[in-house]
């Protein structure tokens, strides 16, 4: 514990009646449990099926409205990158400081303030992770510093390692750095449909996630 | 009654009943969809109950382990007995950081305990900027619905608001509405000092917070802003990290139909180095408000196993036709009918738990598999015990005379006798307001049956004996 050990009054309180309450309902749950058989606490769930984790990924972008590009080894992923940039005419893109984004796109912006992202037309980003079950991308802050990139511009382009994609997300929880402070997880582009139910994207968040599948050489 | 008021108002509502039946039907149709998904759904249900009955049993010792995990990762905890002191906690948080723009995503606990009104009162209000809560803060309502707040109102409606209140061109297309909220809200976003969030779930095992959501706004409220104050029922606790997935595959199936929402955001304590993305100071506000109490029963402890998915609003043949407001409380709905008594107290919400039919579709469609009819049945049952008196006191005597009679074959048929005679009908107004009681019938089910006995006997010897 990094802070002093304070008396705190209303802490001291509640969990005192926490406790005191649960000792009332004690003989009430001996009963009921003696009738109840729990299922098992940490049960996994059924092993997905054994199909090719990429195609299981990239299904599931399509379903989620994200758009993909596979390439072989960093040279092709460069010229891939560029190509997705140029089409969506981005001018200005932001890109985070991992060392992936730097090879690739050494000219991208680093170290912007809020106000200068805030006009920025494309973020691109690495992703650490990847769930074939339900097209999500992970972004863990250990690292991936930037990942305001990938939300506030309305275009996101994230780089991905096929390496990297788990079967499910109970796979990828179990992978995840706790080391990082904010592990942030993408599925598709930002929605909404607080309108009368109709689906609108790109509210908050980028309107476009183009994930570059990298696959190596 | 201000309920039986509102509750008629709103049935007359032919624009509002038409938003809620396409809405309602909708969440119902992709939710069926989503979880046709899911291998096991029952026992992902079963699982995810069994995790928060033994987190609900043990809640002290796993809010402990959760506070001193937060603390360590830099977290900052504070400890609200009731709405009044959460609002103070955050109203002087907000004053020692000097926030002058406040951003807020969406968070059921903050209306529980009126955030909003108490740091007006500061002369700070909050700006929501979830697009549905945006549009009703716009408006100056409150939530009609747990994940959709502005349910209840069209598309004209919202275009008229934002005519009015953003300056813009009158549009009635959705996606030039949500355009312009975007403009409007990322110039705060880009001033914001403080940010306010809600949470989802809070992990015992390492000190994480987890907010899902699908618009983005929840995620640029907790990382551009400084400071970022987290507000949390004791409840929302979950011991450990893989418990997680369980609950990820329930709440947005359930919630909304979708296989996962956009976005999930797993905060754990500050940034580890000044260069890092993220507020400098988090604070987690755990909140108790009368929730410590519902532990003091298995019936009522079961309401702490919510996970605010909103599935049962959907489903209530209730809800479907009255709306939120009619409920006259922050949570509406069936969860809303046992939960809010339970928050603010039976004798100012004693109207809630009749607000059902009893017909157990929220039961059904819970994901967690809260027994919401069995809580509504414990809550009338309270009602009527404080409310002793001379109605009672009749309705007692009637019930044992029922049971008297209904105990005693003889006794029960001489009585329908003597009623069938002289055409008695039972002096039950209440009931026959609203519904017609059929006379009795000139024969009694059990006449008919011996007679039809004596028959039967004798076509079955017939057929035996002629042929």
């Amino acid at each position: 514990m990094t802070s002093p050990i304070i008396a705190d009054p209303a802490r001291d309180q509640i969990l005192r009646s926490i406790r005191e309450n649960l000792a009332t309902s004690a003989p009430l749950d001996a009963m009921t449990h003696a009738r109840r058989d729990h299922p098992p606490l940490v049960a996994r769930a059924p092993s997905p099926e054994p199909r090719d984790p990429v195609q299981r990924f990239t299904t599931q972008l399509e379903a989620v409205g994200a758009q993909w590009t596979l390439v072989r080894g960093e040279a092709e992923a460069a010229r891939a990158l560029r190509r997705i940039l140029a089409d969506v005419g981005a001018k200005r893109v932001a890109g985070s400081d991992a060392p992936l984004v730097r090879r690739l796109l050494p000219e991208s912006l680093t170290g912007l303030t809020r106000d200068e992202l805030f006009t920025c037309d494309a973020g691109v980003t690495s992703a650490q992770w990847g769930i074939a079950e339900t097209g999500t991308l992970v972004l863990e802050s250990a690292r991936e510093r930037s990942r305001l990139a990938s939300l506030v511009p309305p275009i996101h382009v994230a780089l991905l390692s096929t390496r990297c994609i788990c079967d499910s997300l109970g796979d990828a929880l179990a992978r995840v750095d706790p080391a990082s402070h904010a592990i942030t997880l993408i599925t598709g582009p930002s929605r909404t449909s607080d309108i009368e139910l109709t689906l609108v994207v790109g509210v908050h968040g980028p309107q476009t996630v183009h994930i570059l599948l990298l696959e190596e050489e | 009654m201000t309920f039986d008021r509102d509750a008629r108002a709103a049935l007359n509502d032919p624009q509002l009943r038409g938003a809620l039946r396409q809405a309602t039907t909708l969440f119902g149709e992709r939710r069926r969809a989503a979880i046709a998904s899911v291998a096991d759904w029952e026992g992902a249900r079963d699982r995810a109950r069994a995790i928060k009955d033994e987190t609900l049993l043990h809640l002290d010792r796993y809010l402990e382990q959760f506070t001193a995990n937060a603390d360590r990762t830099g977290a900052r905890i504070h400890w609200a007995r009731d709405a009044a002191e959460a609002c103070e906690i955050i109203g002087r948080i907000a004053e020692e950081r000097g926030a002058r723009t406040i951003v807020k995503s969406k968070s059921m606990a903050s209306e529980e305990i009126h955030l909003n009104a108490a740091l007006a009162r500061r002369g700070i209000e909050p700006i929501e900027t979830d697009l549905g809560e945006y549009i009703i803060q716009l408006a100056g309502e409150t939530p009609s619905h747990i994940v959709a707040p502005a349910i209840h109102k069209t598309r004209g409606q919202i275009a008229a608001l934002f005519a009015e209140k953003l300056g813009i061109a009158p549009s009635d297309d959705a996606e030039a509405l949500t355009a312009a909220a975007r403009q409007a809200l990322r110039r705060r976003f880009a001033e914001a000092d403080l940010g306010i969030s809600g949470v989802n779930f809070a992990v015992a095992e390492t000190g994480t917070i987890l907010i899902l959501e699908n618009e983005g706004n929840a995620r640029l409220t907790t990382s551009l802003p400084r400071t970022h104050i987290a507000l949390m029922g004791i409840e929302k606790v979950i011991p450990r990290f893989a418990d997680l997935e369980v609950f990820l595959q329930l709440l947005p199936r359930s919630g909304t139909g979708q296989v996962l929402t956009a976005y999930q955001s797993l905060l754990t304590g500050v940034k580890r180095r000044p260069e890092d993305e993220g507020p400098e100071q988090l604070h987690i506000v755990l909140l108790d408000n009368g929730r410590s109490r519902m532990l003091a029963a298995p019936v009522t402890r079961q309401s702490l196993a919510c996970i605010r998915c909103g599935a049962c609003l959907n489903a209530c043949p209730v809800y479907r036709q009255i709306g939120g407001h009619a409920y006259g409380s922050v949570y509406a709905g069936p969860i809303g009918a046992v939960l809010t008594p339970q928050l603010i107290g039976l004798e100012r919400a004693a109207h809630l738990p009749y607000a059902s039919s009893l017909c157990g579709a929220c039961r059904d469609v819970c994901p967690v598999k809260i027994d919401i009819p069995a809580l509504l049945l414990h809550l009338r049952a309270e009602v009527i015990e404080r409310h002793a008196g001379k109605q009672r006191l009749l309705e007692r005597l009637a019930f044992r005379s029922y049971a008297a009679v209904m105990a005693r074959p003889r006794l029960y048929e001489w009585v329908m006798g003597i009623a069938r005679l002289l055409r008695i009908t039972p002096p039950l107004p209440a009931w026959t307001k609203w519904r017609d009681l059929r006379p009795l019938a000139p024969r009694s089910f059990r006449d008919e049956w011996r007679a039809d006995a004596v028959d039967e006997k004798r076509s079955l010897y017939d057929v035996t004996h002629n042929r």
